[in-house]
């Protein structure tokens, strides 16, 4: 094969390709080739779902333009059918022009169809339905966020907050890192702006840091992992309160501890009165004493008394 | 009350003086030992060790929300607790001085409030600087003020119950850990680390009314009162001494407890550090992990309440309980590796729960053998400085285990050495004066340093150290 010179292989390579498209073109798929402009007839990625009576579910990992083929294969019951028909739907809604007959092989009917993912819009949940009810669904997505915090972030207003967001060793790096705050529909980017957000991204991990933080900041922000074929989001949502919440059980825990220590010295106040009272004017000494204590006691927490004679 | 016919000595030599008073000056202040004042106060120790130990331990739900807020490393951020306990252990001397200089009372309410105003302003925070000194430092100094005083008034007020009422108050921090997680992490959620700092300082206000609970002892006068106006050097370096007890670093007794405990010390905290890594190692989910130190955790609880209850009811003496106790936890860290190889979780399950329950025991017990070598007098210094000592060799043990795992691999050298090192200290105990006898020795003469203390003394008020085994008055 070195020998042959360059144009000679190209050659061999288009027709050994051309003829493969065209026996899984006539075994399986009598329509047309898919709408979209294909670059090459071979694809990057397969993916293939065997099923025998129930569904099935598979979430397929892009991170590129690229071909895919998806595959579904029915094992026969024991009707044992020549043919079947079966159906390829996005997102629910039937492709047109896919509905196609599958004949028994090996036991096996084989659907298949190639894809060409160009962008963030062709992805979602590709099907391939039977006539039996049978369906492979191939959930087709970005990288997605293992952990997806289900609290709202807390600060204070006035004060910052810095809002984290990481895609984990195991999955694909982003190329970048994007901030969007909004709803569901309607995302809105966040640009930088020294007095009010500060992005700091590195490879797998990103910070978004609001300063001076005033109640309408608060709401959902997104952070979007960006690939080549699309955006990954991450909600995170934040409140922003006031100092005077956490006043109102702080004051509370102040007064209980106030009240328990003045309880306590009033009790003893009491109790060396009695005693006193009781016994004779051995302990004159000892009453002076007791109510000095108390009454500098009674300042909560003051430094070291003074000794007293 | 005691019959009068034993043969002991109620009166240690030298303490007439100071004792006169004492009894002129007794009344419905002076507790008999054991008696009902005792109790409240094992309720205010329970409560404060909680607000300090437990909160201590529970500080690491900060951790995650320091690192982000701050931007630091998570180096920096552990500094933080490692400041807070070393503090908490630097100044125990201090608290135990302060105490036989002053009053156990307002130390302890002193260091309620420290330790509540270093949280609050630590909510206040803008670098982290400021929670070295504020949650580190201010907070850490207040801690140290509360732990020595308060174990040594359970300890001056009671005689028969002693080791009962300190497992009970001990068994706090087991307890308020468990508690204290899901609340931290509440609070966390809810008002953001500020603001939990700032409820957690409030909290922290609650160890004030436990130190007012301490009945402060109408004071004798002192010896050398102000017949001379100034104070000479020597006066003053020999009153700082006394206050700290630095006599007691030489004698013998104390000397070899000190390093007992502190080799207790060295092999004690290997399994609260690394018990979850090794389980993760051996192969067992993170959730099995985590339910075996739980598990330990709750049969620590219960050891410490049982073996104080045990202990009080006198058939051993206490440091041949200690010296058990010790053996068979040292015995269980070095089996944890083996129960963990064999890959039976049952086996590491039971092992955990055995050393669980013998590490609460021995906790129980190490205080409370202080008073019968020192005697109960000097107990408070003897506190201070034990606290201080044991802690350094406690901060060699962490990073010890974790060097000899860089080097092997795997957990098993560093369970096996921590386990050595308890049994090494278990027979240094050993060689405490009169450990091979059945019966307690006589308790330590009391010298003339006494009369600085004589708060601790008018606590235990006509009982000193007694032999519990041998004559039983009153039970």
């Amino acid at each position: 094969m070195e020998n042959m010179p360059a144009s000679w292989k190209l050659l061999l390579m288009l027709v050994l390709t051309a003829s493969c498209g065209r026996v899984h073109a006539e075994t399986l798929d009598p329509s047309p080739k898919p709408p979209a402009s294909a670059p090459a007839l071979s694809a990057n990625m397969r993916k293939v779902a065997v099923l025998q009576s129930q569904n099935s579910t598979q979430n397929v990992q892009l991170l590129n333009p690229l071909n895919l083929s998806l595959e579904c294969s029915l094992t026969a019951d024991h009707d044992k059918l020549p043919n079947i028909s079966a159906f390829w739907s996005q997102d629910g809604r039937e492709i047109p022009d896919s509905r196609l007959s599958a004949t028994l092989e090996d036991q096996q009917y084989h659907v298949r169809r190639l894809f060409y993912i160009a962008g963030e819009e062709m992805l979602g949940r590709y099907s391939c339905v039977f006539e039996n009810g049978v369906r492979a669904d191939f959930i087709l997505a970005t990288p997605p966020f293992g952990e997806v915090r289900d609290k709202p972030v807390v600060s204070y207003g006035g004060d910052f907050v810095v809002l984290p967001c990481k895609m984990e060793e195991a999955k694909p790096k982003p190329l970048s890192w994007r901030w969007f705050r909004g709803n569901k529909t309607h995302k809105e980017q966040i640009s930088e702006q020294p007095q009010r957000f500060q992005i700091h991204s590195e490879e797998r991990k990103s910070k978004l840091k609001v300063i001076n933080l005033t109640h309408e900041d608060a709401g959902v922000y997104y952070c979007g992992a960006v690939y080549a074929i699309g955006t990954t989001m991450n909600p995170v949502e934040l409140k922003v309160i006031t100092y005077q919440e956490p006043l109102k059980p702080f004051i509370g825990i102040l007064i209980e501890v106030v009240l328990l220590v003045a309880v306590i010295f009033l009790c003893e106040k009491r109790r060396s009165k009695k005693n006193t009272s009781k016994g004779n004017e051995e302990n004159p000494d000892q009453n002076n004493i007791n109510l000095q204590e108390e009454e500098k006691g009674a300042e909560e927490g003051s430094s070291t008394r003074q000794r007293r004679v | 009350m005691l019959p009068l016919g034993l043969a002991r000595d109620d009166k240690p030599t030298g303490m007439t003086n100071s004792k006169q008073k004492a009894e002129g000056q007794s009344d419905g202040g002076e507790d008999r030992p054991d008696g009902g004042w005792g109790w409240v106060l094992v309720v205010a120790m329970f409560v404060s060790m909680s607000l300090v130990f437990g909160l201590m331990r529970s500080l690491g739900i900060f951790f995650l929300e320091f690192v982000q807020y701050f931007e630091e490393s998570a180096q920096a951020i552990s500094w933080i607790s490692s400041i807070g306990l070393a503090a908490q252990q630097f100044f125990s001397p201090l608290g135990a001085a302060l105490c036989n200089a002053y009053n156990a009372r307002v130390v302890v309410m002193t260091g309620g409030f420290l330790a509540g105003l270093g949280l609050i302003l630590a909510s206040q925070a803008t670098c982290l600087v400021h929670l070295y000194l504020t949650m580190g430092l201010i907070s850490g100094l207040g801690w140290g003020l509360i732990f020595t005083p308060m174990v040594a008034t359970v300890i001056a007020n009671f005689t028969h119950r002693r080791t009962l009422a300190l497992g009970l108050g001990f068994s706090s921090i087991g307890l308020s850990s468990f508690a204290f997680n899901p609340l931290f992490q509440l609070l966390v959620e809810t008002y953001a680390w500020r603001g939990a700092l700032l409820i957690l300082g409030g909290l922290s206000l609650n160890i004030v009314p436990c130190g007012a609970l301490i009945r402060p002892q109408p004071r004798p006068k002192a010896p050398q009162k102000d017949s001379k106006s100034k104070l000479s050097c020597s006066d003053v370096l020999r009153r700082f001494s006394s206050y700290l007890e630095l006599s007691l670093l030489l004698e013998r007794p104390y000397i070899t407890y000190t390093l007992a405990v502190s080799l207790f010390n060295v092999g004690y905290f290997v399994p609260y550090f690394h018990l979850v890594a090794h389980s993760r190692q051996a192969g067992f989910s993170q959730y099995q992990a985590a339910f075996v130190v739980s598990a330990a955790g709750a049969t620590d609880i219960c050891g410490r309440v049982a073996s104080g209850w045990f202990s009080d009811l006198g058939h051993f003496r206490l440091i041949h309980l200690l010296s058990l106790w010790t053996l068979l936890v040292g015995l269980f860290i070095m089996l944890l590796p083996v129960s963990s190889l064999t890959g039976s979780y049952a086996a590491l399950v039971v092992i955990s729960l055995l050393y669980g329950f013998c590490s609460g025991a021995l906790t129980s017990l190490v205080f409370v053998v202080v008073p019968k070598i020192v005697g109960v007098q000097r107990t408070m210094g003897a506190l201070g400085l034990l606290q201080l000592i044991e802690s350094s060799a406690g901060l060699l043990g962490t990073p010890l285990s974790g060097f000899l795992k860089d080097i092997t691999g795997n957990y098993v050298a560093s369970f096996l050495v921590a386990g050595s090192f308890l049994l090494l200290g278990s027979l240094t105990l050993a060689t405490l004066p009169h450990f091979f006898s059945c019966t307690e020795p006589p308790p330590p003469v009391a010298d003339k340093s006494e009369a600085f203390h004589p708060e601790l003394e008018q606590m235990s008020g006509l009982s000193p150290d007694v032999n519990d085994q041998t004559d039983e008055p009153e039970r």
